[in-house]
């Protein structure tokens, strides 16, 4: 269970801040709405360690998270775009978020490869990012994302800007990992993504 | 790791570095052309640690400026034993830091222009300044300092800067020891004569001289000897001037709080021997400090012999090199 | 939930954030410490002598003055050519004319500036072709002439290398509107070129600005007379023949107030960005020319590789036969050689040095915000340029008296003021890159856990590899070429490639010493070359990119 209670945070200078407050069960997703500035990307990156909250907590099984650094949470964020490192290739970019020196034992390696053949991205592994569509850049990342095991994803914006086709093939990745129990929020503007993966919907 | 490399490699200088320690070592602080491979360093230091059983030690400084200019931050607890490389000029200041120690020594083998009874102070070589020029550009060269600044404009020369060399200083001392009170006025006049004044001697006589920039440079009286014993060509040649020559001398004193004062004496008294000052001539490009006799090269025959010796106390030198600077700044920003 | 791998190396913020702290405070102490005891020996800071003198003040005046000229001419020279070389990506003896650019920089100055005599000296070639064309143009080499033209020689290609890896940021959509809009002359520049050269434009200036001002052997070779004297000259005077420490320390304090005044305006106007911009790859875009464009291109191109590699010919020719004559007695190559080991032995380390310094520097200054911690480190990027190099080894020494009889701490002292000379340069060249991340990667190898050494390893060093074997080359380049450094300190008898340059010099050995000269200059080309040839990526990767990314367009 994720227990997020009371979370404040205000951006220095401003006068308005946001308050959250709200729980999430395994294998439950949430979709957020709103207009930019709407506070969507904040709450993403408060649970993911990328800002620090002004009161408020953060648990998740019961354990206080929101003191932890960004690579000690049990969360794996998705954006919009720059998920990947330009320079380095496919394999190498899912091989960093199952050991962050890339040191990896031959089951992960084989997992990799796994993950990519799943995807249909089986020949894509030693392609550079800059040679692949947006929706293989974003399938690379969500392999990685799914690799890691965190049982919360925070997604932003993952699908905006995708064609249909590749909409559906990641949604159903998507899914796969809901009936598995991981946790999904979901910043989206799109209906669809609402209606086929949520089970809850706030706006803000 | 690359960090680690660089130390690797530094590591790896250490031993070219080292040296014996069983035998004493005399520290001597010196400038470039004189411990250069071919400078008399080399020959010097070969000869005298066969007979004084011990290490000569050459530390390297830019000029006779930098020479003091470590003494006096080093201060008493200096390492050097023996200076060698100042000049009239720099004598007076070196005096004043008060590291210098008298040398006790007889001068009588001296073979100077000049008498010279200094307490401080051992001349090891001695020159005069004078213009080299090159014979292919200009056959005829002025014969006195009168000719020079009366030529025509299109006679270009390049002399080197009072500021920061030594000859160009040497320059400034000669037109004051020629025309005294007069002098501002004549530099005036020469001033359209000259190319270039350059930082040092050799930025002039590499860059631009023989470059064929102008055929005449502020240089030494036995520059053309090296031209000639060496280079096997007569091209370049001093012009006498019939006002006579100024005196450059370079001394070499010993360090007060040398801890190896019985050494450095040794090294000093070796310097007026002809051991020590057969490498001169042609490795100093300067007149010995004695008689050498049958051992001075035959070129330095043919070298010109000035009328006259202009030479002014170091004393003076120091008290009114400000003054004739600004008043040759003055003359030549007019 | 899978086990969290143990964190990794290095990963304590304590290790960007602290050596880079180090570094720039030993400066700053070093620095102060330096004038600090000039000053005390002066009794004080008296800046009316310098009002009061009429020299004094035609000094500043000149120093200012000639040092703003070749501002103005070095960039309005720069502009064209990386305005040329950023439309003409591909064309036979690109990548070698951007070799040379680099190189002008690092040569030592009593070898360029012989060039450039060779070139335009009163019997230099271009000068004999300017007589036989036109008769009584009164071309004359000393003056305010000779000094601009050799600060242009210098300090051009640096500009018009900085300018065109701005150019070259420019995104290529941009450029595709700009071609499809068919803008050219006034709206291009107005549109798609100010925009991308309006950040480097302050931070170039003040380091032109600051080269030029400093600038010491060229002013007096060149200059023709006391009337071009600089600040740096006057110090020079000041300490060594006069051992006047009270006006060493005023000129000094005017020195650092001018040029640090110079990159206080810039930092404060938030201009200071870095001069050489990560590089991006992009193809060329066909932009709308002028009539004849191709043709005038092709001629700035043509006399500006003329402009630089003509002295460079000079020195070949002049020291070539030096280098040719194997049969003499006493080969000059047994001195040669040691030479450049010694070198070698100084100017590695110290290239190494400043590239592994300046990456500490830049992260100090990445990892915090406390503005008096981010202003120590972000010093050491200036200092270096605007101290005298004699206030700095005074400080120097100060700092280690005891122990500097000794010749291995030395040569160690001198690898070490050469890297620390170099860090300006490095520092530029590596700050680009290093910040070239987007903040969203940053993010995701936070979440990753990519930090301490395996960021460095994984993320930085690809990136950085090509920066870093550039900036290599100019570390090891500039210590290389170095004289004043080493001259500073006393060297053992052996001497540097530099230090043997002068002693040839002043042992009138001429013709050694232009072969000397000639080697230097072939040793700093294959440094270049070879790190150049190092710091690309392998080949397997460069070669994969670009007919698949034709195949399949990415659509975003």
């Amino acid at each position: 269970m994720f227990d997020v209670k009371h979370l404040c945070f205000r951006y220095p200078g401003q006068t308005d801040g946001w308050e959250y407050h709200f729980s999430l069960a395994p294998g439950h997703c949430v979709a957020i709405h709103g207009a930019s500035g709407s506070g969507k990307t904040t709450l993403l990156n408060l649970i993911a360690g990328f800002l620090q909250p002004d009161s408020g907590t953060i648990h998740w099984e019961g354990k206080a998270i929101e003191q932890l650094e960004p690579w000690n949470r049990p969360v794996t964020t998705v954006f919009q775009e720059h998920n990947l490192f330009e320079h380095l290739d496919v394999a190498t970019n899912i091989g960093l978020g199952l050991h962050p020196g890339l040191k990896l034992t031959p089951e992960q390696t084989k997992e990799i490869q796994q993950g990519l053949e799943r995807t249909g991205l089986a020949a894509f592994g030693t392609r550079m990012p800059g040679d692949l569509s947006g929706g293989q850049r974003q399938r690379v990342a969500l392999v990685r994302a799914i690799l890691r095991r965190q049982p919360l994803l925070l997604l932003d914006e993952p699908l905006t800007g995708l064609d249909t086709e590749a909409k559906a093939s990641l949604r159903s990745m998507l899914l796969e990992e809901k009936s598995r129990g991981v946790a999904l929020i979901l910043a989206s503007h799109d209906e669809d993504d609402r209606k086929l993966l949520a089970d809850h919907y706030w706006n803000l | 790791m690359l960090y680690r490399l660089s130390l690797l490699l530094l590591a790896v200088t250490l031993p070219l570095t080292a040296h014996s320690a069983d035998r004493p070592v005399l520290n001597v602080y010196t400038h470039p052309s004189f411990a250069a491979e071919w400078g008399p360093g080399p020959g010097v230091k070969e000869a005298f640690e066969k007979q004084c059983k011990c290490t000569l030690n050459y530390t390297v400084l830019n000029s006779g400026g930098d020479i003091l200019q470590r003494l006096r931050l080093e201060g008493t607890s200096t390492p050097a034993d023996v200076v060698l490389g100042l000049d009239t000029a720099t004598m007076e200041t070196a005096l004043q830091t008060g590291l210098i120690g008298e040398h006790e020594r007889s001068l009588d083998a001296l073979n100077l222009p000049i008498d010279w009874s200094d307490n401080h102070f051992i001349p090891y070589d001695w020159g005069y300044f004078a213009f080299v020029y090159d014979t292919e550009q200009l056959p005829e060269p002025p014969a006195s300092f009168d000719q020079l600044i009366n030529a025509p404009d299109d006679l270009k020369i390049i002399i080197q800067d009072p500021r920061t060399s030594t000859p160009g200083l040497g320059l400034l001392l000669w037109m004051h020891s020629v025309y005294g009170d007069e002098a501002p006025a004549k530099w005036e006049k020469l001033n359209n004569k000259i190319l270039a004044t350059t930082q040092s001697w050799s930025d002039g006589y590499f860059s631009l001289f023989m470059n064929g920039e102008a055929p005449m440079i502020l240089s030494y009286s036995t520059s053309p000897a090296y031209h000639m014993a060496v280079d096997k060509t007569d091209r370049y040649q001093a012009a006498k001037f019939e006002e006579g020559h100024y005196l450059q001398v370079e001394v070499a004193a010993l360090v007060e709080p040398s801890k190896q004062k019985t050494l450095a004496r040794r090294f000093v008294d070796f310097m007026l021997t002809p051991e020590f000052q057969r490498h001169i001539p042609l490795k100093n490009v300067m007149y010995p400090a004695i008689d050498l006799g049958e051992d001075l090269p035959t070129v330095f025959d043919r070298l010109i012999t000035p009328e006259h010796t202009f030479f002014m106390p170091p004393a003076d030198v120091a008290s009114q090199r400000r003054q004739l600077v600004n008043d040759w700044l003055d003359a030549m920003t007019r | 939930m899978r086990s969290t791998p143990p964190p990794a190396p290095l990963s304590h913020p304590g290790w960007q954030l602290i050596p880079g702290q180090l570094l720039g405070l030993a400066l700053v102490i070093l620095v102060a410490l330096g004038l600090g005891s000039m000053l005390i020996t002066a009794g004080g800071l008296d800046l009316s002598t310098v009002f009061n003198s009429r020299y004094l003040r035609g000094v500043v005046w000149f120093t200012v003055w000639q040092a703003m000229l070749s501002v103005l001419l070095s960039l309005a020279l720069a502009l064209p050519v990386a305005r040329t070389l950023a439309r003409y990506r591909r064309f036979p003896g690109r990548s070698a004319l951007l070799r040379v650019m680099e190189l002008s920089l690092v040569l030592p100055t009593i070898v360029a500036v012989s060039g450039i005599i060779g070139v335009y000296g009163r019997q230099g070639w271009g000068t004999g072709l300017l007589n036989e064309w036109f008769p009584g143009h009164g071309w004359n080499l000393y003056g305010l002439n000779g000094i601009l033209l050799a600060h242009i020689f210098f300090n051009a290609p640096l500009a018009a290398r900085v300018m065109l890896q701005s150019l070259e940021t420019i995104p290529p959509s941009r450029l595709r509107i700009a071609s499809q809009l068919g803008l050219r002359g006034w709206w291009l520049w107005r549109s798609v070129e100010w925009p991308a050269l309006r950040p480097v434009l302050p931070g170039l200036s003040a380091l032109v600005f600051t080269l030029c001002f400093t600038s010491f052997a060229i002013i007096m070779t060149l200059g023709g007379g006391p009337a071009a004297t600089t600040l740096e000259v006057a110090i020079y005077q000041a300490l060594r023949f006069e051992f006047d420490f009270p006006q060493a320390a005023v000129l000094a304090v005017i020195q650092l107030l001018i040029c640090g005044g110079l990159w206080w305006l810039v930092f404060r106007q938030r201009l200071e960005s870095s001069l050489l911009p990560n590089r991006q790859l992009s193809h060329s875009v066909p932009l709308k020319p002028w009539p004849a464009q191709h043709l005038l291109s092709a001629a700035l191109l043509l006399v500006f590789s003329l402009f630089l590699l003509l002295p460079l010919l000079a020195i070949g020719i002049r020291g070539l036969p030096a280098l040719l004559a194997l049969n003499t007695a006493h080969s000059i190559y047994e001195q040669l050689l040691p030479a450049t080991g010694r070198s070698l032995l100084i100017a590695l380390p110290a290239g190494f040095g400043s590239v592994a310094a300046s990456l500490m520097i830049l992260a100090s200054i990445n990892k915090t915000k406390n503005p008096i911690m981010k202003a120590i480190p972000t010093t050491t990027g200036y200092l270096p340029l605007i101290v005298p190099p004699i206030v700095l080894g005074t400080g120097l020494f100060l700092l280690l008296r005891p122990g500097l009889g000794n010749h291995t701490q030395g040569w160690v002292l001198v690898a070490l003021i050469n890297s620390l000379m170099a860090l300006p340069f490095v520092i530029q060249i590596l700050r680009g890159p290093l910040n070239g991340l987007d903040s969203h990667s940053l993010r995701v190898a936070d979440q990753l856990g990519i930090l301490g050494w395996y960021r460095w390893r994984r993320i930085y060093w690809p990136l950085l590899r090509r920066p870093m074997a550039l900036g290599l080359a100019y570390g090891i380049a500039l210590s290389m070429g170095d004289f004043g450094v080493i001259a500073l300190f006393g060297s053992p008898g052996q001497p540097t490639l530099p230090v043997l340059l002068y002693q040839q010099l002043g042992s009138y050995q001429v013709s050694a010493a232009a072969g000397t000269g000639l080697w230097l200059l072939m040793l700093l080309v294959f440094i270049f070359g070879l790190l150049s040839a190092i710091g690309r990526p392998p080949a397997h990767l460069q070669k994969k990119r670009l007919p698949e990314a034709a195949l399949e367009p990415k659509h975003v």
